[in-house]
């Protein structure tokens, strides 16, 4: 990579130095994140495999009795295949709303800094807040939508926005979705205006359409944001709690969970911790076997540079 | 770039309007709410905007729990998790970029792979970390928890912006003398500001919408953040809406500014951070 | 604004020099901050450190606390007592979380005790309750705590559950008296639901997470069935249980009932109700605003059997093993005799009336109830200022004697509680109310 300095005189202790040095620079941060998270990540693992008390008291090793019992209840499938679906859909739709709404921004119009400005919005308000807000929309009983549409006259009765579980889980969806869309805006905003404008005005002489400048120019440029995005997100999402607790907590009957709701429910309402940390280890195993496909291609990629 | 014709430009602020709403929304009804009596709340015929509208809900908001402290301590949590974020995570990033040594790779997939558990699920392994360091209610041990949490995406971000800078000015100064630091700091921090900032406001979001952690490490009333305090007003047993959406808007306000503030250089960083990422 | 920005991010790395020995090692960090949690007493003096856990029963109640925490360490020199308020959405994972860390509490303010008792983390109540305060507890309150022959929680305060109906919306729907029978409430909201043309709520209904076994043994009660049979085994899969959960479901399906039970907990209900846009609901006695308008009625619970069963609802206080909680008091007999000095304090008459009104709950000893009886109106309401309601107390202290409490202090209740709040939300979805049950009662007692 670099050309290395040479200097004289004890080239050894130099030159075990030199090979110590990358390691001091991380040091900082690698206790940072040893203290912080891995261990806790060792104190879930270990809990996994214990027995632990409604109390909460870890009462011995039980080897993976807790994984059976996980796997043997059908609302952790159910969760799981929430999960997946919460996780396609919100970053999905996010990625898609994101990339149109980017293109629109990196358009020049009247009043496009004050949309930008805009757009910010959701990502600056804490997810709780958020989650608390579009709970009130969405009442049927007393909610702002219901009162706004029937101001409107759009509607006559109230409705009752959120009769099923699955209409439930798709307001969820879509509270994710909004507050995901600015991050890949602006990761996309980004890509957009780091393109050479001289590529499209090749394609305009050639005459080219939208839709072969879309796919030949823009998104290949903008590949490398979107991934980037669309990685963190997946991360993210995977892993989010505030929404579906404070908007469903799983109900009902459990059915508008994912994986980390659920646990979070095992742990302390229903005092299974030992089968919440189960369930945080196949979360995990999940994300790390994704992230492991990933971190291959895009290594693999960068080797290549 | 090319013309548009008419239809075009009707169909752009005509999504652009929509849009406009869509975000909107959600604040609207926050600050209509928030200035609505009890009463008008749950009424039988209810309004979009107040009849009457209750400035005070503003005020009593404060007066009903301590919010600026809660501010407060929202704002050294993020600013303090911020700054160790940096600090830790550039000195990582630059020697991942620059330099060559042995289990980088592993190093760099370890940083993405702490990040697959979030702090939810972690909460007891936390728990029993920060009570062994003394830090459990402590606004540290949240500025630390904060900062280890965001270190990855620091990282990742400064890494891929150190490697789309081009070491041939850091060699240039180190021919002149510089040591790596000096080089570094003189050198490569200056060209590399867009990334850091948008590193900076990454993890000052986060860590000020951060909940959980500060849920359960934190007891004493005085040193909750703002998203722990506002939960004064939604209890089990009762939800005032008014004052929690007050807060909220007090709470959203100084991100916002901030947002507004940085919006340039954070696009400008994105693209340099994008590139390698 | 280049120049600045790379001024300011040189500044930034000086500090990051300073700053980076300092804040990432983890042993550097511990002093910065006070942890008064944690501190232990040391040397001569022997402070007793008591932590205390009171769950917030309502908008003001971390105003009390304060007074109280000063007057206790004012006229106790030698107690450093932390009061912490934690609320019902957090209590859980917070009690949890310290528990598994041995940062547990001295003194915590919850609604059950049987999963503590199993791990053997309690301190028997005979053990640091005072003759004085065992003599002025009402007897069925103290008896009711006992699991296994043995004490181990005191009652904190109560709470009975009436059915609430607006008058004047039921008048005007053509209804003159408060529905006594499931015929007469299905009646009731079909009129109100015509009347109104939908923008009154008829029913209000809980089945949601925070309190849904509430509606379990509403329902069940006034059927002739419940959470156990006459002999006290579990009877979750009783035939009038299930009729009961169909009478639920059918609340739900003819529209009678606001539009999400399963989310909506019994508070945005009682808002509704306090704001006069809900006609009725079964709620707490001390369920209405000082400033609500509502013309109200409070009546019993509608029954299927002829005789109404009320319901009563009993926290408790409970004290933890030394071995487990986070002050670490050297001397266990000083700390037991710190938490006996701290309930004998809470107690007291006048002390504990001002709370039960500031609360608006009602008082477990013989000496409150009887005070507030005949003069509550010396103490004022939380919040408002008001004085307290002689009558109110007087009435609702009577009923309290006579209601059904949940069998909460038996080892399976957690589950029971989760289990039957489980089964009403599956069967309201359209799950068979017989199979559902007849899982639960498998899995409860078999």
């Amino acid at each position: 990579m670099s050309q290395k300095q040479k200097q004289p005189s004890t080239r050894e202790m130099k030159q075990r130095l030199k090979r110590a040095e990358p390691y001091v620079w991380m040091l900082p941060s690698i206790l940072l994140m040893c203290a912080m998270i891995v261990v806790p990540i060792i104190t879930v693992f270990r809990l996994s495999m214990s027995e632990i008390s409604r109390a909460n008291r870890v009462k011995g090793f039980n080897g993976l009795e807790n994984f059976k019992d996980v796997i043997a209840s059908p609302t952790f499938w159910n969760t799981l295949r929430n999960t997946l679906i919460w996780t396609v859909a919100v970053v999905g739709f996010s990625t898609l709303i994101g990339f149109v709404l980017a293109m629109v921004l990196n358009q020049n119009f009247r009043g496009r800094k004050v949309v930008r400005a805009l757009v910010i919005f959701p990502w600056a308000t804490s997810l709780i807040i958020q989650a608390v807000i579009w709970k009130y929309i969405i009442n049927a009983d007393y909610g702002a939508l219901n009162v706004l549409l029937s101001k409107l006259g759009l509607i006559d009765h109230f409705v009752n926005w959120t009769a099923t579980a699955g209409a439930f889980f798709a307001w969820e969806c879509w509270v994710g979705i909004f507050v995901t869309v600015p991050f890949v805006t602006f990761c996309v905003l980004s890509g957009l205006q780091s393109i050479d404008t001289t590529y499209y005005e090749a394609a305009a002489v050639d005459g080219a359409s939208f839709w072969r400048k879309l796919f030949n120019i823009t998104l290949p440029l903008v590949r490398p944001s979107l991934t980037v995005s669309t990685v963190l997100n997946i991360i993210y999402v995977f892993n989010s709690f505030p929404i579906i607790w404070t908007i469903s907590k799983g109900d009902p009957a459990d059915k508008t969970h994912t994986l980390v709701t659920y646990l979070y429910k095992l742990s302390f309402t229903l005092g299974k911790s030992g089968q919440a940390a189960a369930v945080s280890v196949i979360g995990f195993i999940i994300l790390a076997v994704c992230a492991g496909i990933y971190m291959m291609i895009s290594l693999r990629g960068e080797e290549a540079d | 770039m090319d013309r548009r014709k008419p239809w075009q430009t009707v169909l752009l602020y005509l999504f652009v309007f929509v849009v406009c709403i869509v975000i909107l929304y959600p604040y609207i009804v926050m600050f209509s709410t928030a200035a609505k009596t009890d009463a008008e709340m749950y009424s039988a015929n209810p309004t979009i905007f107040p009849i009457e509208w209750q400035w005070s809900n503003f005020i009593d908001a404060w007066k009903a729990a301590p919010v600026f402290k809660y501010f407060l301590n929202s704002i050294i949590v993020a600013g303090g998790a911020t700054l160790v974020a940096i600090l830790c995570g550039i000195p990582a990033a630059y020697a991942m970029a620059r330099m060559r040594f042995k289990g980088k790779g592993f190093f760099l997939g370890a940083v993405i792979m702490s990040q697959m558990f979030s702090p939810v699920v972690l909460l007891v392994g936390i728990y029993n970390v920060m009570t062994t360091m003394h830090l459990t209610n402590s606004l540290l041990g949240l500025v630390l928890l904060n900062a280890a949490f965001n270190q990855a995406f620091a990282i990742w971000l400064l890494r891929g912006t150190f490697l789309s800078i081009s070491s041939e000015m850091e060699q240039a100064a180190k021919i002149d003398g510089c040591g790596t630091v000096q080089a570094l700091l003189r050198v490569l921090l200056p060209v590399s500001a867009p990334g850091i900032v948008t590193a900076l406001i990454f993890v000052f979001i986060n860590a000020w919408n951060e909940y959980t952690i500060a849920l359960s490490l934190i007891s004493d009333d005085l040193l909750k953040p703002i998203t722990v305090g506002i939960n004064v007003f939604y209890g089990y047993n009762f939800i005032q809406w008014q004052y929690l959406f007050a807060t909220s808007l007090f709470a959203t306000i100084p991100v916002i500014i901030l947002f507004l503030c940085i919006e340039k250089h954070l696009v400008a960083g994105l693209t340099a951070g994008g590139v390698k990422g | 604004m280049k120049k600045s920005l790379a001024l300011l991010l040189a500044l930034a790395m000086v500090l990051a020099l300073a700053a980076c020995s300092n804040t990432t090692t983890p042993s550097g960090g511990g002093s910065a901050t006070p942890a008064p949690q944690t501190a232990a007493p040391q040397g001569g003096g022997e402070k007793v450190t008591l932590n205390v856990i009171i769950s917030q029963y309502g908008n003001y109640t971390q105003d009390w606390w304060p007074t109280f925490e000063k007057d206790f360490e004012d006229t106790y020199s030698n107690i450093d007592l932390n009061v912490e308020i934690v609320s019902w959405n957090d209590l859980y994972t917070v009690v949890s979380t310290r528990i598994s860390t041995n940062q547990a509490p001295d003194i915590l303010n919850i609604d059950t005790f049987a999963d503590y008792v199993a791990d053997d983390l309690l301190v028997p109540a005979e053990e640091y309750t005072s003759a004085e305060l065992k003599a002025k507890l009402i007897p069925s309150f103290w008896t009711a705590n006992e699991l296994d022959g043995t004490v181990w929680a005191l009652p904190i305060l109560a709470s009975c559950r009436a059915l609430f109906c607006n008058m004047d919306l039921l008048n005007e729907a053509g209804i003159t008296a408060p529905p006594k029978t499931w015929d007469e409430v299905d009646a009731a909201c079909k009129a109100v639901l015509d009347t109104f043309n939908g923008s009154i709520v008829p029913w209000g209904l809980d089945i949601s997470g925070d309190e849904g076994q509430a509606a379990f043994a509403y329902y069940t009660w006034n059927n002739g069935g419940g959470f156990v049979d006459a002999d006290g085994n579990w009877a979750l899969n009783s035939a009038e249980n299930v009729e009961a959960m169909n009478y639920i479901k059918s609340l739900i399906d003819n529209g009678y009932c606001n539009a999400n039970p399963y989310t909506d907990t019994r508070y945005p209900l009682q808002d509704a109700f306090n704001a006069g846009s809900q006609a009725m609901m079964i709620g707490a006695c001390n369920m209405m605003s000082a400033d609500s308008e509502v013309n109200y009625v409070v009546a019993d619970l509608p029954t299927q059997t002829g005789t109404p069963v009320a319901m009563g609802v009993c926290d408790r206080l409970m004290v933890f093993d030394s071995s487990v909680t986070a002050s670490k008091n050297a001397d266990e007999a000083a700390r037991l005799d710190a938490v006996s000095k701290f309930f004998d304090f809470f107690y007291d008459t006048n002390r504990y009336s001002e709370y039960m009104v500031y609360e608006g709950f009602l008082p477990v000893t013989t000496d409150s109830s009887e005070l507030l009886a005949k003069s509550a109106d010396q103490f004022s309401v939380g919040g408002t200022g008001a004085p307290g309601d002689n009558e109110y107390f007087a009435n609702f202290s009577s009923i309290l004697l006579s209601c059904d409490f949940y069998p909460s202090s038996r080892a399976e209740w957690i589950d029971v509680k989760q289990g039957v709040i489980d089964a009403e939300q599956r069967i309201c979805q359209g799950e068979d109310a017989q199979t559902v049950l007849d899982a639960l009662q498998a899995q409860i007692a078999g």
